[in-house]
Order: structure tokens, then sequence, then C-alpha cells
């Protein structure tokens, strides 16, 4: 250990300086959208728009909340996520793994053609996805959600396991083998707990795809009891005139559980991290 | 060993899920929408066959600025590759260099991806705004009230008014794809570069990034679609104006086809998009091959 | 597993069903209107856009609705609800997947033009000669009429208004203009008094500037000359048309609607004019809601926009009958469903003319009590009308639409020329 120049000390506050200030670039719109939540459109719109709030208007979050049926729109969120993570990571993972580490003459193609399906602009899949869905008699149900948004993530999903299935020696497999694995164990009890922050790490892009996605979300479905959170939320918007205060109680809402699902994911893909950097 | 890793049965039923979604979600858009590129269709009633004059109409005797919105669109995807990925790879490398506090601002660095893209619209509109708007009002309290303008009207400047919240929202998207790829490395390599007496700055361009390579690979790709692809800011905060300024192809698609009843045409500029991602995401594999054999 | 993988390409096949849904149009008439009994118990959908609790028509139309059931314990309706601008591109997804609710709001003109060549709306004529025809007032159904046959019901009517807060008028000690040079001038002082904003616009969206730009044009080549071009009759080279264009890019020069109006939405523009920091604004009658829930309520006066040349006065509006109800052609329930459209059209006209939102496209007996002064204000301008002339961007369909809304945002931002604009619309006619 060699003590620490003057001029690297320097550098390091300099380091900490940038970090910093770009972390107060990030968390921000954080501040900026919980005092936005407790406003009215004057303060929001000129009046105050970053100082907090005149009059604390927590009649924002009641109106936002008692709206109806906000309670359903957040459950349906919940399921139609939950269940599109789900699919989308065991999808992924398992075509991922036959693609990358089976052999077989088509896997190279098989990968590209499976990324087309992020390159779709997705106003343009809404009418023949719909009519898809509406012959499988799935419109106005979460199912009309689940299954085009777990299509639509699962190329992502291919993606970013690949990404690191590529850093996982191979000769894990072979060694199973020769201890004369199964090709399922050595999947489900080999591979699948290495690539634990990589499950982690799409879990969370599959989440916020899913989870703000609107336009399948409104055209897709026409019963309150379907609705997911966005629709509500894009519901509060007015034809001639907005109250944004509302909204912003709603968006606020919406966007706590997406924060606290990342923390929660993003410490999980510390832990595994740490305890398991694959010995090389 | 190859027994065991070529066994048809197990492939199949690896691949099964993935294929059944793909078959009913992305399969029949694709092929939808190239059918109707080729027809004179308006979204409703009977369309008419004119092959490839959907086509033709994008670039030769345009008149919407067609050409217009996918210049603008390489312009975004520019800025992306070089701008925001050095940006993001950089922090990346910082924050898994064991800075203190290393949770902390990845987890920080994060939450402008997890927003929606209704709140920073409207963050950046206030931020925008040409009365009280925090920009102007910062430019004139340290006296530049000549350069305070309205940016998301001006012309010239609306384009560049709708990529910087875009490039600042996904820095932290690229940033964990990246962290999470270079914490995935066995600490013992870096340990041995160490101990030749490597200095950070040589860490990082010899052993980090190299071994980085695949997933450096999948953000450029992410990077590149999203912005040939571009929509929901650019749709938040000018919905390409003004008089198309900050057009991009998405933007001018969907008035297209939901505004325009020019479902053919629409969906022909939904398929170039399509075939503009395929052609760049080849262009980044090769450059990838390439770089990996060295 | 085969097994299932066959079901499930068969299902991804029968969306081959689409390929042929491009191909042949559904003309609907093949539905069997179900056993048309009066008593039978049914299930109706209806899709609507007063979804916000901001939305000043949301009370009235829930109320129409609610009345309609208590009237009719047969008819159950299924109703949903859409913001606006989402709505659009929902109900084209679900009218081309001959999925459309029974009954839908929708827009008059170019808008419903397409719907009906379609063949996916139900033609009204049958229906309307009990007497509900003769409740309408006079060319209410003009605008939802295709080769004879009538397609939709109005429910109000929607003129481009022009409000001056007086207080601002007086503080400044300006004229509330009358014609064109004093409402330059009047812009010309406000600014000079320090007042950034003389008329409200919210640029960002094409149709806030579309609406000065069409009473602009009525205002100085007149009702004809403008419906002329429209209707591909006439020509937009027209002078006066030109001349139109010419004055609204005179007006952003001199700064009448602030530094940088297209960099704001229109919500962004309408809160100072609610505030009172605004003098003028033009935009349409459902403003008057708004204005009522505002703090400037009694400080604001409608008058007339002012006159340009002498082709054109007060008498001449802009707007009309933009919104209806429609019955989808498919419908399993024609009788009901028309039933039900009659019932909303004409109440939902009552309740939200009773509310201040709107004027009635209907005749009603009118109970001046109920009215506010604003609406009274309005009603003086409507009772003298002579002509109006639909919203440009409402009339044109599609593309057409789509065209003068670029052209109108390219003018507004001293892009193109009068001249070089007039030209472009032209080639809508050619």
């Amino acid at each position: 250990m060699k003590k620490k120049s003057i001029p690297a000390y320097f550098g390091k506050a300099i380091l900490y300086i940038c970090l910093i200030i770009w972390a107060i670039l990030c968390l921000f719109p954080i501040y900026w959208l919980f005092t936005f939540s407790l406003k009215n459109n004057t303060e929001i719109f000129g009046g105050n728009i970053v100082g907090l709030p005149q009059v604390y208007r927590w009649s924002n979050y009641s109106n936002a909340l008692l709206n109806g049926k906000v309670g359903i729109y957040l459950l349906n969120s919940i399921i139609v996520t939950a269940m599109t993570i789900l699919f989308t990571v065991l999808a992924s993972t398992m075509a991922t793994f036959a693609m990358q580490r089976m052999r077989w003459k088509l896997s190279k193609v098989a990968m590209s053609i499976l990324l087309v399906g992020m390159m779709i602009p997705i106003h343009a899949a809404l009418l023949p996805v719909f009519v898809v869905m509406r012959n499988l008699k799935l419109i106005n149900t979460i199912w009309s959600l689940i299954i085009p948004y777990t299509g639509f993530a699962i190329p992502m999903g291919i993606m970013i396991i690949s990404g690191i299935l590529d850093g996982i020696p191979r000769e894990l497999d072979e060694s199973a083998c020769i201890d004369g694995c199964s090709i399922y164990r050595l999947f489900f009890s080999i591979i699948l707990p290495l690539l634990r922050p990589a499950i982690a790490t799409c879990a969370i892009f599959t989440f916020l795809q899913s989870w703000n996605e609107l336009m399948m979300a409104v055209t897709f479905i026409s019963k309150d009891e379907a609705k997911t959170l966005t629709v509500g939320i894009q519901s509060m918007a007015g034809q001639y005139l907005t109250e944004w205060g509302p909204i912003g109680a709603a968006l606020m809402v919406a966007t706590i559980p997406t924060l606290l699902l990342y923390f929660m994911l993003s410490s999980q893909v510390q832990k595994s991290l740490v305890a398991g950097a694959v010995k090389g | 060993m190859n027994k065991v890793l070529s066994n048809k049965k197990a492939i199949v039923f690896f691949m099964l899920p993935a294929v059944l979604f793909f078959l009913l979600v992305i399969l029949m858009p694709v092929l939808m929408s190239f059918y109707y590129s080729t027809l004179n269709w308006d979204g409703m009633g009977s369309g008419t066959f004119i092959g490839f004059q959907n086509y033709k109409k994008l670039f030769v005797g345009n008149v919407d600025n067609f050409p217009l919105s996918v210049r603008n669109s390489f312009l975004f995807l520019l800025a992306s590759v070089f701008i925001q990925i050095p940006i993001s790879l950089l922090l990346a490398i910082i924050l898994s260099n064991g800075v203190k506090g290393e949770n902390f601002f990845r987890n920080v660095y994060f939450v402008p991806v997890v927003l929606s893209t209704v709140v920073i619209g409207q963050l950046w509109m206030k931020i925008y705004h040409p009365d009280y708007g925090l920009l102007n009002t910062f430019l004139r309290s340290i006296g530049l009230s000549s350069w305070a303008h309205g940016w998301l009207g001006d012309q010239n400047t609306a384009l560049i008014a709708t990529f910087i919240p875009t490039l600042w929202q996904y820095t932290g998207y690229h940033m964990l794809l990246l962290y999470a790829a270079i914490k995935s490395i066995n600490p013992e390599i870096f340990e041995a570069a160490k101990i030749d007496g490597a200095n950070r700055t040589k860490i990082a361009f010899r052993v980090t990034i190299p071994m980085i390579l695949p997933m450096l690979e999948v953000s450029l790709i992410f990077s590149v679609i999203g912005s040939l692809k571009v929509f929901d800011l650019v749709y938040v905060l000018t919905n390409g104006g003004p008089a198309q300024a900050s057009e991009v192809p998405s933007t001018l698609m969907v008035r297209t086809i939901f505004m325009g009843y020019q479902y053919g045409y629409g969906s022909a500029m939904a398929v170039f998009i399509i075939a503009e991602c395929v052609l760049f995401t080849f262009v980044v594999r090769k450059i990838f091959r390439a770089l990996q054999r060295d | 597993m085969n097994k299932v993988l066959k079901n499930v390409i068969a299902g991804a096949l029968s969306a081959s069903m689409l390929f042929s849904m491009a191909g042949c149009s559904n003309s609907g008439s093949d539905t069997t209107s179900g056993a048309q009994s009066g008593d039978q118990q049914v299930t109706l959908k209806l899709w609507h856009i007063w979804a916000a609790d901001s939305e000043s028509s949301k009370v009235p139309f829930l109320k129409t609705l609610d009345n309609f059931q208590k009237e009719h314990p047969n008819i159950k309706l299924d109703v949903d609800a859409t913001e606006n601008e989402t709505f659009k591109t929902k109900i084209r997804t679900a009218v081309a997947a001959n999925e459309a609710p029974d009954i839908f709001t929708y827009w008059a003109g170019g808008y419903m033009k397409n719907f009906v060549t379609a063949g996916k709306l139900l033609a009204l004529d049958d229906y309307l000669n009990d007497g509900t025809k003769d409740k309408l007032l006079d060319g209410t159904l003009d605008n939802m009429t295709f080769d004879g046959k009538v397609y939709g019901l109005p429910h109000t009517m929607d003129v481009g208004t022009f409000f001056v807060n007086q207080e601002l008028f007086d503080k400044y000690n300006i004229k509330v203009p009358t014609t064109y040079d004093e409402l330059v001038d009047a812009c010309k002082k406000f600014r000079a008094a320090g007042v950034k904003t003389p008329m409200a616009v919210g640029g960002k969206e094409a149709w806030c500037i579309d609406m000065y730009l069409d009473i602009l044009q009525v205002r100085s080549a007149g009702y004809e000359a403008c419906i002329n071009a429209l209707s591909g009759k006439g020509s937009y080279e027209d002078a006066g048309i030109i001349d139109g264009a010419k004055r609204l890019q005179e007006l952003v020069k001199l700064g009448a609607f602030g530094d940088s109006p297209m960099s704001i939405s229109r919500d962004e523009s309408e809160v100072p004019f609610y505030n009172g920091e605004v003098p003028m604004y033009f935009n349409g009658s459902w403003t008057i809601g708004n204005v009522n829930k505002s703090k400037v309520k009694d400080k604001i006066k409608i008058v007339p926009f002012p006159k340009v040349g002498d082709k054109s006065d007060s008498t001449d509006l802009t707007g009309g009958v933009a919104g209806t109800f429609v019955v989808s052609a498919n419908t399993q329930y024609k009788d009901q469903a028309v039933t039900c459209l009659k019932y909303i059209a004409q109440g939902f006209a009552k309740e939200a003319f009773e509310a201040g939102v709107s004027l009635p496209a209907w005749k009603l007996d009118i109970d001046e009590s109920k009215v506010d002064t604003l609406t009274k204000q309005l009603m003086d301008l409507t009772n003298s009308a002579k002509t109006y002339t639909l919203w440009w961007n409402t009339y044109l369909d599609g593309s057409k639409s789509e065209l003068y809304m670029n052209k109108s945002s390219e003018l507004f931002a001293l892009k193109i020329t009068p001249e070089q604009y007039a030209k472009d619309l032209q080639t809508m006619n050619s």
C-alpha cells in the first residue's frame, strides 16, 4: 500500500462531485413529481413549477384514488406484469440456452429471426394483433395484453440473457455431461442459478415495458374489470381541459411500485453477483 | 457430450415457448404489414393492390417529408451511439470499480428509466417552457436573456430539445446492462491484471471492455433499434413539430395510419422501419464479430 | 405437445382472415337483426370520449345515460370512456376489425366519410320520420349526410368563439377590436404595455392554430370562397384565402400570440388566460364551461371576431355541428340501438346546454333562467348567424386534413409564404 498523492485525492474529489451531480439530475424528477402531485394547474403551469406547493392538496390523491376503480386497475397491472415477466423469463432463458449452447443447424438463424420482434413499430402491429386476439376470443381479457407483451419482450430478454450467458464458461456444460447429467438437469440446476443476475435484469426491463404500455392496453380492453393503471391515468386527461394535479398523484401511485420492485430486484442482482462470480 | 447437446427433443422443448409467442404475436404483424404496404387502403373497406407504389412514394415525389424524418432518426442514432453509450459505459466502469456508495448511485441512475413517458414529458415541458421554464429562467438569471427562447417551438432547436431528454432518460438503462455484465466477470481476472501492474485505464481498455463485448453489442443493438423506432417522448414533447422539424418515422407513421387514413402507405413506413432495424442490427453484429476475432 | 402446437398454429393462421379483410369490403348488411321484440333484454355497447372529471361534458352525459337506463330497463348499456386522442386510434382499430361497439361518439364531416364509404355505419333515414327530424335545428344533419343518407345524429354545436377579457382592456385603456386593424393595434398596445401574450394559442397542437386561421380565411375570403375551395369546386389560391393566411402571419410576426407560441400545448396556453393574464382568446365554444369554473368568469365577454373586409361579418361563424353519435352497421339490435341513439343525442343536447357546456343542435324548450351569461352572449351570435364554415380540419377527410394541419403549422411557423401555402393546399383539388 503506497500513500496516495495529492493529485489523486483531487481527482477522486472531482469524480465524486460529477457522480453526485448526475445523481441529483436523476433524483430531481421524483421530487418534482411529488410536489407536482400536490399542486393545482395554476401552480403547475407557471405559478410555481419547482418549489414546494403553496397549499398541500392531498385531495389530489383522494381524487385520483377514489376515482372509482383504481384498485382494480392496479391489481390488473400487477397481474399482467407479473405474468408477462414470468413467461418472458422462462421463454427467453430456455430459448437462449438452446440457441447458444446446444448444437443444431439453424440456431444462429433462429436467433436472428426472433430478434425481429424488437423492431416492429407498435402502432403498426395494433390491428393485426387485435385480430389475432379476437380470433382467439381473448379481447377484453388480460390475456390479450399478457400474450403480446410477452411476445414483444422475449427478443429483448433473449438479448440480455445471451449477453451474460456468453460469459459463463462452456466447460461447465462439458463437466456436467461427463458427470452424466441430463440436458434438462444441466439447464435447470446448473445454468439457471448462474443466470440469476441476467434474469433479474431481464425482469426489470420487461417490467418497465409492460407496466407503462398504453396503446394496446387502450385498444384491446373496453371493460373496467380488465383495464390497467396506464389506461386509468390516461382517462384522466380531458378533451378540453385537464386537471394535472390528480394525474400527478396517480402517476406517483403508479411509480412507487416500480421503484420498490426495481430496488428489490437490483439488490438481488447485487447479492447473486457477490455470491458467485463464475469460476472460469 | 455432442449427443446430449444436440438432443432434438430437448431443442424443441427449449425453443417451443418462445416460438409459440413469436408465431402468435410477431410473425402476423410483420406479414400483415408487408401485405398492407402493397395496397392503396384506408384501413377500412376495400383496398386495391398497387405493388411497390407506396415504397416509391416514401422517397420519390414525396410530400410528407418522410426522408427528413428518416434523417432525424439517424441523427438520433448517432447521438445515442457516440454520446449516450460512452457515458453509460463510463458510469458502469466507475461504479463497478468500487466507489463508495456504489449501490446508491447505481439505483439512483436508473430512476429516470423507471418513470413513465408522461412524467418525463411533463417535466421537460416545464424545463423548456418559453416564459417560466427552468432553462430560460436560468439563462436570464445569468444575464443571457438573449439566449432564452421557446426551445420546443423553434425549428432550429426542437430536434435537439427532444434528443436530450431521451438520451438522459436511457443513460441509466444502458449503464445497468453493462454494469451487470462487468459484475459477471470473474474477479480473479482483475486481480491478475493488477498484479501485472496495469493501471485503471489500462484495465478498462485491456480487460473490462473486451470481456463485456457481448453485452456492449446487446446495448448497441437496443440503442440502434430504439433510435430508429423512437416515438414516445417525441410524441409527448412535440409530436414531430413545429412544422415537422422534429418529425421521426414513427410519429409520421402513426399520423399517416390513424389520422391520415392511409393504412397502406403507413404500413410501408412500418416495413421500412423494420428493414432499417434489421440492416443496422446486422451491421452491428458484423462489427462485433470482427472485434471479437482480434 | 405436437397437438398443442398444431392448435396454436391453426389459431395464428386463422388470422389469415386478415388478409381478406383489406381485400373485400364488409357491407355489414349481412347481420341478422335479432328478434326485434321490444321487451327482450339486450345489452348494447356504447363508447364515448368524456372520461376525465375535468371534462365539462362528462356530468351531463352520464346524467343522460342514467335517465335512459331508468326509462329503458330492457336495454342495458355497457359503457366505456376513452380519452379523446387515444379514442381515435382505438375506435379505428375496432371498426376495422369489425368489433365496433353498437353506439359510439364520432366526428362529422371528413372523419365520418371514411367509415360511411366502407359501410361501417348504419343509415338512419328509415328511423327518422317519426318526428325526430322536425326536432332538429335546420342544417344540423348536413355534415353527417352522405349520398343523401343520414348516418349520425348531432348532439351539440361548437362554434369558434372570440373571448375578450374586458378588465384587461379597461386596465390598459384599449378598445375591444371590431375590425382587423383595431385588432392589430390592440395587440401592439398590449405588447407595448408589457402584456406578453395578447392572444392565447397552444401552437403545439395544429388544430388550435387552425381555429385562428379558419376564421381569418372566412373573414377575408367569405363563406362561399371557402366552401368552394374545400369542396373542390373552387380553388385555395383564392385571393381572399391567401389574404387570410397573410394576416395570420402578420399577427405572428408582431408577437400577437406571444414570443414562442409553437412550443406550448393547449393546456399550457389556457392557464394564463384563466388566470386573467391574456386579453384575447379564440377557440371553441366549449371553452365557456372552463371559463365559468375559473376566476375570470365575470371579466370575460364574447364578441364577434373582428371584420377583415366586406366579404364577411359577424353573421359568418366557424364550426357548427361536429360531434355526433352513430350506430355500427354490425349491431345485432338495430331498433334498440337507434332508440338509444335518439334518446342520448337529444338528452345530451339538453343536459349539456343547461350545464352551460355547449349549444344544442336540437329545438329545445329553453328555460332562460338556467342559462349562464356567456352562453347567452354566444346565443346572441348564433341566433343571427347566416353561415357556418365547419372547421377545415374536420371538413376535410383523412390525409387532406393532415395536409391542412401540416401546412397551417408551417404557415404559422413562417416556414412558407401564404402563396406557397395556398398552392400546396390546392394539390388536394387537382
